[in-house]
């Protein structure tokens, strides 16, 4: 025969001052593994989103950025006119890339860090969805002007319409800030390809981006291109090459998250098994009354399991709720394979808060077992004398 | 204190609950010294830059190479007693995931210009005598087990390029986690845009006072050209990659102030579950003679040693721990995981202050009950 549910409620109200205690430390613990999480889960979407599904990213064999890749004029040419590339209106949909990095202070500080400067052509704005002008205007091909996303303007000193910035010995004027539905060139600065190709005195690309007619062609592409002995280029499909950057990143906050939560979550079990303790001894004779109704020690032993597990879940939800203002809230890193900055924002997504909820309640379940059951195993006649 | 003995028997009255609650703190007060350990070894890294060490790289930003040339006018400049290549070479051991730092130098320069970098002479000669000769820190050995004569390929992507070595020495002091080998054997293989070029170099001032002074000078010198160069003190390009992990440090911060007050919340807690079984013994107490001052005290006074023991076995604990495993073997760019004695002290600081800070309002309402209020107590 099961307690009725409302034992419990009654139970956790009379105890409230120990029982939000309690409540609260289960949540700070839950609140700081979600933060943690949401910036590695904030990292991992960023960049899973920034590849097109159908794009194909080439670079040089042997390269894991394009930072340190390079590619030739004559094997773009080849590139380009490969089967399976998209054609609008005879043009191929295929852009080749420059890309460097120049270091910027950060906004209130001396110090700063690379940011990632992309020679673009005109089909570049094609091969990418979700660029959109929020400011000013595009550059002028030709120019030395610059659009810049407008999370790397917020974040870094002089970098607003207006501002001038220099790589090598040339002045790029800003002419308009972008934004991008959170993708990772959302984190560059975007500048006419041939002027930077001259600016910097690079006769080679950095990197060439197609796009494919469909699954069966991209796959057929980066066979093509990477086997091909005489090009020394490596395809890949541009969402498998954004998401091969999340490990080093996002895997170190992930560990830190784990180590951190679980010591709390050890100390939170302490603290909830003191409270259940506490609370068993109060009620010995109160469990003596309910074994003499009738009650088994079953009953008692669930009873006391799902208060605690009630406390643990109400302590759960206080976490999730200290954690969630934080979603969408911008910040930014090092990425550690480029070297360069990456803007991002926390992400608290529902996976994320269910898995807190889950922790939570396995914290409360495990602190309470002794306690719970240490009450199933009274004698009826020890705990009415108690 | 002739109360002590009354405190500990009610310390240990409730043996469960005291050793839960100091467990409790015991795992908290670790993680804090931990998290702040990693704080501190960031900042370890500039702290332990040389002052009279400058590092110079292309102005724009460490993506690009300077030209190697660059050494005669630095060496010009008054108070630059040496110049030495230091380039990133970016090879890659085996695995990607076996990342450690490796840098091309000028093997006769580097005991000059790093002098932390301790060897043999015999070890010093044979690396300066073999071109193809490398040299390894300790903590390299130790994770690796690299031995002199083993030879060594690195991958580099930066240049495309597999580089074979043969280790010539194993060297203490800085981060003994960095392979150094010659510059010039490097150069011939490397593509034609990375030859003769370097990612920075290492300087050397006679003074501390010359860095400045020098920095400006070098800057100046090629400002013009087509590789102008940006020259600061090792401190300040230490700092730099600080700042490069953004808001990581005051990430660390909110974590520690959230373990913090948890452990508020758990020694408040139980200090107010003990405070309140007792109500009817402050009773008994105060009908006895006791003053109101002493029976606080004797609850302050059982809390400040539970917090106490919690905090020297946490405390201890860290430091035990983290001498018998260096987490700085793992954790690149980091030169030890040692918790600093700041942190220790702030740890035990903070262990007192939450056994005061959890009692103070329990004892303060118990104690100032009336004889009959607290012997009618139903606790």
């Amino acid at each position: 025969m099961a307690l009725p549910l409302k034992y419990n409620i009654r139970n956790i109200i009379v105890r409230k001052g120990s029982t939000l205690a309690t409540a609260f430390t289960i949540g700070l613990t839950v609140a700081v593994f979600l933060m943690v999480m949401a910036l590695a889960r904030g990292i991992d979407l960023t960049l899973s989103s920034s590849g097109e599904p159908l794009n194909v990213i080439v670079l040089r064999e042997g390269s894991t950025a394009e930072l340190n890749s390079s590619l030739t004029r004559e094997n773009f040419k080849d590139l380009m006119f490969l089967d399976g590339v998209v054609r609008e209106n005879d043009q191929p949909l295929a852009t080749a890339e420059i890309v460097t990095l120049i270091y910027k202070a950060r906004k209130g500080m001396t110090q700063g860090s690379n940011v990632t400067v992309r020679g673009v052509g005109p089909m570049s704005f094609k091969l990418r969805s979700g660029y959109k002008t929020i400011a000013g205007r595009e550059f002028q091909p030709g120019l030395t002007e610059a659009v810049v996303s407008k999370r790397i303007a917020e974040r870094f000193q002089g970098l607003d319409i207006g501002d001038k910035f220099r790589i090598q010995t040339t002045d790029y004027t800003v002419v308009g800030l972008f934004d991008s539905a959170g993708k990772a060139f959302e984190s560059e600065i975007w500048v006419d390809i041939n002027s930077l190709a001259s600016t910097t005195n690079r006769q080679t690309y950095s990197s060439a981006l197609l796009r494919a007619k469909d699954q069966n062609a991209l796959t057929a592409l980066t066979k093509r291109i990477t086997d091909d002995p005489k090009l020394h280029l490596k395809a890949t499909s541009e969402r498998a090459f954004y998401e091969d950057q999340q490990g080093t990143a996002s895997g170190a906050l992930k560990g830190l998250a784990v180590f951190i939560s679980f010591i709390m979550a050890v100390g939170a079990g302490f603290a909830g098994m003191n409270t259940m303790y506490a609370a068993v001894a109060r009620r010995t004779k109160e469990i003596g009354t309910l074994r003499v109704l009738g009650f088994g020690r079953l009953s008692i032993l669930t009873a006391f399991l799902l208060e605690s597990i009630a406390i643990a879940l109400i302590g759960a939800v206080i976490g999730i709720l200290l954690a969630l203002p934080l979603n969408f809230v911008s910040t930014g890193t090092s990425n550690w394979v480029t070297f360069s900055e990456i803007a991002f924002n926390f992400r608290v997504t529902l996976d994320l808060m269910l898995f807190a909820l889950a922790f939570g309640g396995i914290i409360g379940f495990v602190g309470s077992l002794l306690p719970s059951i240490r009450a199933s195993r009274f004698k009826i006649v020890d705990a009415l004398r108690a | 204190m002739k109360f002590a003995k009354l405190i500990f028997k009610n310390i240990l009255r409730n043996k469960r609950r005291t050793v839960l609650t100091i467990s409790s703190l015991v795992v908290s007060l670790f993680l804090i010294i931990s998290l702040a350990t990693i704080l501190t070894e960031f900042d370890r890294g500039s702290d332990q830059s040389s002052p009279l060490r400058l590092v110079s790289r292309h102005a724009v930003s460490l993506g690009f190479v300077i030209p190697i040339a660059h050494m005669q006018k630095m060496k010009t400049v008054p108070g630059v007693k040496e110049v030495m290549p230091f380039s990133w070479f970016g090879g890659i051991y085996k695995d990607e995931r076996n990342f450690f730092a490796n840098f091309a130098v000028d093997a006769s320069k580097l005991r000059v210009v790093l002098p932390e970098v301790k060897m043999s002479d015999a070890d010093w000669q044979s690396f300066v005598n073999d071109r193809q000769g490398a040299i390894v820190g300790r903590k390299l050995v130790m994770l690796y087990g690299f031995t002199p004569g083993q030879r060594v390929s690195l991958k580099s992507p930066i240049y495309n390029q597999t580089v074979e070595f043969i280790i010539r020495g194993v060297y203490t002091g800085l981060d003994e986690k960095t392979l150094y080998f010659h510059h010039e054997y490097v150069n011939e293989m490397l593509p034609e845009w990375a030859k003769d070029q370097v990612s920075t170099f290492s300087i050397l001032a006679n003074t501390p006072e010359d860095v400045p002074r020098v920095s400006k000078e070098i800057d100046s010198i090629f400002a013009n050209t087509s590789a102008p160069t940006k020259t600061e003190s090792e401190k300040e390009f230490a700092l730099s990659f600080q700042t490069m992990m953004g808001g990581v440090k005051q990430f660390l911060y909110g974590i520690m102030a959230a373990i913090t007050f948890s452990l508020l919340l758990v020694m408040g807690n139980t200090m107010a579950m003990t405070v309140r079984e007792r109500t009817k013994e402050v009773g008994t107490l105060k009908a006895i003679g006791f003053q109101r001052g002493t029976i606080t005290a004797l609850f302050v006074g059982e809390s400040l040693i539970v917090a106490g023991i919690g905090a020297a076995i946490g405390i201890g604990g860290a430091v035990l721990i983290f001498r018998s495993v260096d987490l700085s073997l793992y954790i690149p760019n980091f030169i030890s995981f040692v918790p600093t004695g700041q942190t220790l002290l702030a740890a035990f600081v903070l262990s007192v202050l939450v056994g005061l800070i959890s009692v103070i309002y329990s004892a303060y309402r118990v104690s100032s009950l009336t004889i009959a209020e607290a012997l009618r107590s139903t606790e």
